[in-house]
């Protein structure tokens, strides 16, 4: 049996505004009128803040490219001197070098452990623990980066951390986790994986919730069953997710600067200096605050160049019901 | 009243709802202006003197007794302090400097050695005037602060500091560990070779869970002081001509006098210096025999409770580590210190800190004196009650201050400068912030690999100091 639920009827706009005189309903164009103004004074504090802490600041940073600037001194005009520089710059070309090699490797742990994890909370646990874990995994990134990165320390420093104890008890010789090259970016990975991958988890949970059950029923009657069924069905279906994901993913992590700057200051040499920790260092430690603009500008470009690249290469491999 | 006589409640309509939202969010802002502001900062928006210190609300706080006191010398005078709180000090410039460009810098701000000549050179307001007039009242001072000093806050032959307190790269030892390890007290003049045999001793008596060296990468304790003990440094030092206004006036007679000058200069990067490569090899050798760590990055903030926790037999520090040791429960028995080992000198590193009056200074005046008040012995003694750092005045270095908390060799610390007269500040010219990041950057992969790795770290320390030292000459 079907029931109808009678749909209500949208009210008809007037062709034309109403006449001097008529009375001031939603249907006139002065209730248009005031509805427009209302819209604007609910979007104006969006607005606003957009503009003044978003837009103002972008324009402000991409004109102090083109100036010399210290803060105490009288900005210079210095053309694209700031941009060649940076160029130039060998620290400025390994950081950025650095950035993009964490970005690949971190957003791939990151979203292949969300993605593994979700599927498992999914479908084996019972509902009380997928709560739990649900919980569990986001926790981390309600924490503060760097109050993490300073307990990370203590936990992986050389002589006396906790790590190295336990692999002590396995008879393993304690690793220099934070002064080699090596050993820094790994923990760095690992620190950053650890505390985002919470987000990308609960983004493939919403995605794999989002599948019918009928399509994986349908698929079980064709034989794909296990690994056959995740690879032809959840991979694909889950592919706006994916892209969702990736995209936050590689953006957060290439402004990756609170774990590198307090686990190991960008160290050793320059092996964990990341773009924006050389904005940081260039503006607030030199001064050098048109340089850091450039540098800005520079990753703004990367991001967007990255972005517009994976929302081009999603009309390939994104499947939408 | 509809509701009331209905006995209903009245209904709350989307609008009011929304009014009241907007009520709300005006009343909240309306109250927290001064924050939103910056209006309610300590000295914003009257004519108090701001003082800006590194530290916490409790440091501000623990400065209340002096600031009443100066305020029943002045009561024309009304101070502020703003404890800022940083990292280290390079944060804590960076922080002052954002105040800056924001248009609200303090009057008067505790510098340290590090942004010494970054302050002179662009933000600070020399003492020469206010020194040269006063000249009779502080002669007191000068002649209970030693003129190494004095001499670390000279800038192109200006004075823009008056040293408060101060701490040189010293010798911790644990004598636990000494003792353990069948080791005397090290002699004064013990040198590096006699310092690695005491780590290889130390380390033979305990195999695990104990480092005999250890120590940071930063430009205080670090690679510095074996470099200055090796007489070089990182950066080519040179002295600036003038400040004769200063040393005839005030150390005429010190028998150091004609080692004075203008100030530190640090023009040049010098990592290519080959007692630079020695000296680097030296620490790469205790590294690699497991008598030192890789240098920790960062402030070091877990040395005293690992020190404390006799895990660590050695360590540079200054006079800023007693009360902290104290607190962490040792004995004043159960660690001393030494003088930092010999190698071709036995010159030290030191740091120190003094108020510098900044150019935008409401009242410069007013600045003057209250820095002429904090040099005071009575305003010392109220500000630093505690061993937490060594104070400038050689007087006040005496038994009491170390009474119960030790260590028994505390003279040293103030001997520091009257024995080895040539002792020097931080290498730290206006482009600190720059020239310690290509420091740091580089210790770390100099000590921990081949003798290939460490040659390849100090060529790029000295391209990176190159650059450093070019960007903002």
């Amino acid at each position: 049996m079907s029931t109808t639920i009678p749909r209500r009827e949208r009210p008809k706009q007037p062709a034309k505004a109403a006449k001097p005189g008529t009375p001031a309903t939603s249907q006139t164009a002065y209730g248009r009128h005031s509805q427009r103004w209302l819209a604007w004074i609910f979007l104006a504090p969006t607005i606003l803040g957009m503009g003044l802490f978003t837009l103002v600041p972008i324009a402000a940073s991409v004109v102090l490219a083109f100036f010399r600037w210290d803060i105490i001194s009288a900005p210079t005009f210095v053309g694209f001197d700031n941009f060649a520089e940076v160029v130039q710059d060998p620290t400025v070309r390994v950081s950025f070098l650095n950035t993009i090699a964490f970005v690949i490797v971190a957003v791939a742990l990151q979203l292949g452990l969300a993605l593994a994890l979700a599927v498992m909370v999914q479908e084996k646990m019972p509902a009380w623990l997928r709560t739990f874990f649900r919980s569990a995994f986001f926790f981390p990134l309600i924490l503060s980066a760097a109050s993490v990165s300073i307990f990370m320390r203590y936990l992986f420093n050389e002589q006396f951390g906790v790590v190295n104890w336990f692999l002590s008890l396995a008879g393993i010789p304690a690793v220099p986790w934070l002064t080699t090259p090596g050993g820094s970016a790994a923990v760095v990975i690992l620190v950053y994986v650890w505390q985002n991958f919470g987000f990308s988890f609960l983004l493939f949970i919403g995605g794999l919730a989002s599948i019918p059950v009928e399509t994986y029923e349908a698929a079980a009657l064709d034989g794909a069953t296990g690994w056959r069924k995740h690879v032809y069905v959840t991979l694909p279906l889950l592919s706006p997710t994916t892209l969702l994901a990736s995209v936050m993913a590689i953006i957060s992590a290439l402004q990756v600067f609170d774990q590198t700057y307090v686990l190991t200051r960008g160290g050793p040499g320059d092996s964990t200096r990341t773009a924006v920790m050389v904005i940081f260092e260039s503006a607030f430690q030199r001064l050098e605050f048109g340089e850091a603009s450039a540098i800005g500008v520079i990753l703004t470009l990367i991001i967007m160049a990255i972005t517009a690249a994976q929302f081009r290469l999603s009309k390939r491999f994104v499947f939408y019901q | 009243m509809t509701g009331a006589t209905t006995g209903r409640l009245r209904e709350i309509t989307r609008r009011t709802a929304l009014g009241a939202l907007g009520a709300g969010i005006v009343g909240a802002t309306v109250a927290s202006w001064p924050r939103l502001s910056g209006s309610d900062i300590p000295g914003r928006g009257d004519n108090s003197l701001s003082i800006a210190i590194m530290g916490t609300a409790a440091d501000a706080a623990a400065r209340q007794r002096a600031i009443d006191a100066f305020t029943r010398l002045h009561p024309d005078i009304r101070v502020k302090v703003q404890a800022i709180q940083a990292v280290d000090w390079k944060d804590f410039f960076t922080k002052i400097l954002t105040m800056v460009a924001a248009g609200t810098p303090p009057d008067v701000v505790y510098v340290a050695t590090e942004g010494a000549q970054l302050f002179a050179d662009k933000l600070a307001h020399p003492l020469d005037e206010y020194l040269r007039r006063d000249a009779a009242d502080m002669a007191e001072f000068f002649a209970d602060v030693h003129p190494s000093l004095v001499e670390a806050f000279m800038y192109k032959g200006s004075l823009f500091q008056l040293p408060m307190d101060w701490n040189a790269a010293n010798m911790y030892y644990n004598t636990t560990a000494f003792a353990q390890a069948g080791l005397e007290r090290p002699a004064d003049d013990w040198t590096h070779v006699d310092f690695r045999n005491s780590l290889a001793a130390m380390r033979k008596a305990r195999p695990t869970d104990f480092t005999p060296y250890y120590w940071t990468n930063r430009l205080f304790g670090g690679v510095v002081p074996w470099l200055y003990a090796n007489d070089t440094s990182f950066l080519k030092e040179t002295r600036s001509t003038g400040g004769d206004w200063l040393w005839d006036s005030f150390y005429a007679n010190d028998p150091s006098r004609n080692l004075r000058s203008g100030g530190y200069q640090w023009l040049e990067p010098n990592a290519d210096d080959p007692r630079v490569f020695e000296t680097f090899d030296y620490l790469r050798g205790l590294v690699k025999d497991g008598l030192g760590v890789r240098p920790e990055e960062g402030g070091g903030s877990s040395l005293v409770g690992l020190f404390a926790s006799n895990r660590i037999g050695t360590t540079p520090a200054g006079g800023y580590w007693v009360q902290g040791l104290h607190e962490a429960g040792m004995k004043e028995n159960d660690y001393d210190v030494a003088f930092f080992p010999k190698w071709r000198s036995q010159r030290h590193q030191f740091g120190t800190a003094g108020y510098a009056i900044m150019k935008t200074a409401k009242d410069k005046d007013a600045a003057w004196e209250w820095i002429k008040f904090s040099a005071s012995r009575e305003a010392m003694e109220l500000i630093f009650p505690n061993p937490v750092t060594t104070p400038a005045r050689r007087s006040m270095v005496n038994e009491a201050l170390y009474s119960g908390k030790g260590p028994a060799h505390w003279k040293v610390f103030y001997d520091t400068l009257d024995k080895y007269p040539t002792t020097g500040p931080i290498p730290a010219p206006p482009q600190q912030a720059a020239v310690e990041t290509a420091l740091m950057k580089n210790v770390s992969l100099a000590v921990s690999g081949d003798e290939r790795q460490l040659k390849q770290a100090l060529e790029s320390m000295q391209r990176d100091l190159e650059l450093a030292l070019r960007r903002q000459s």
